[in-house]
């Protein structure tokens, strides 16, 4: 992961590594109870793969 | 003929300006401490990620705050982010800085980390300065929410 220009992530580490931690800091800002917050993290960890993964589809075609 | 003049004369007399009494006086004095508590927190939270919350005993919170705020700025400056200086050429170098400095004490450590420099020739680097961004745009919304629980609109 460590490469010649500092810390090297792939595209999808850092796509993964970003939606982790701000999916876990939305659940615990956004909501009280341990449950409500699990199921806050996760739904707001997969919009963000859904969003992002879609935004790559979209740009498929233009990228050749 | 107008409206008003086809009304009844009122025999209410008008309002005089009275000083407020007593309890309207300590009913203000406890607003205002309120909102000054809570502009602490805000503050507080701000300079330091997370801060906001731990004053209100939220440790929970504030440990996910820190931790969040953190890692985002050690990843975004360990992958060569750029950290915007106040010098910046146009909109976009100011809006950077601006949110940069959302980081609170953690834009000096982004500079300190950053010894060899931004490089944002490599994708990495881009990525790294989106990070630190997010960072302090993320600990600015952490600060208002601290201020919104001070003032009890928030649990």
């Amino acid at each position: 992961m460590s490469g010649g220009h500092g810390l090297s992530l792939t595209h999808i580490q850092a796509f993964l590594v970003f939606a982790a931690i701000i999916s876990i800091a939305f659940g615990y800002l956004g909501r009280r109870r341990p449950n409500d917050r699990l199921r806050y993290i996760l739904w707001s960890f997969f919009l963000f793969l859904a969003v992002g993964v879609g935004i790559a589809w979209a740009m498929y075609p233009f990228s050749r | 003929m107008t409206e008003d003049a086809q009304l009844p004369p009122s025999n209410d007399p008008v309002p005089p300006s009275l000083p407020p009494t007593g309890a309207e006086v300590e009913s203000v004095e406890p607003v205002l401490r309120r909102e000054l508590r809570s502009w602490t927190f805000a503050i507080a939270g701000w300079l330091i990620p997370g801060l906001g919350h731990a004053l209100q005993k939220m440790w929970g919170r504030a440990a996910i705050v820190f931790s969040a705020v953190g890692l985002l700025v050690f990843t975004g400056a360990s992958m060569r982010g750029n950290v915007f200086a106040s010098n910046g050429g146009d909109a976009f170098d100011t809006l950077g800085y601006i949110a940069d400095l959302g980081t609170g004490c953690f834009y000096f450590v982004a500079r300190a980390l950053e010894t060899a420099g931004a490089d944002v020739s490599h994708s990495q680097g881009d990525y790294g300065t989106r990070f630190l961004a997010t960072a302090g745009v993320l600990n600015i919304l952490a600060a208002l929410h601290a201020y919104e629980a001070a003032r009890g609109r928030k649990a």
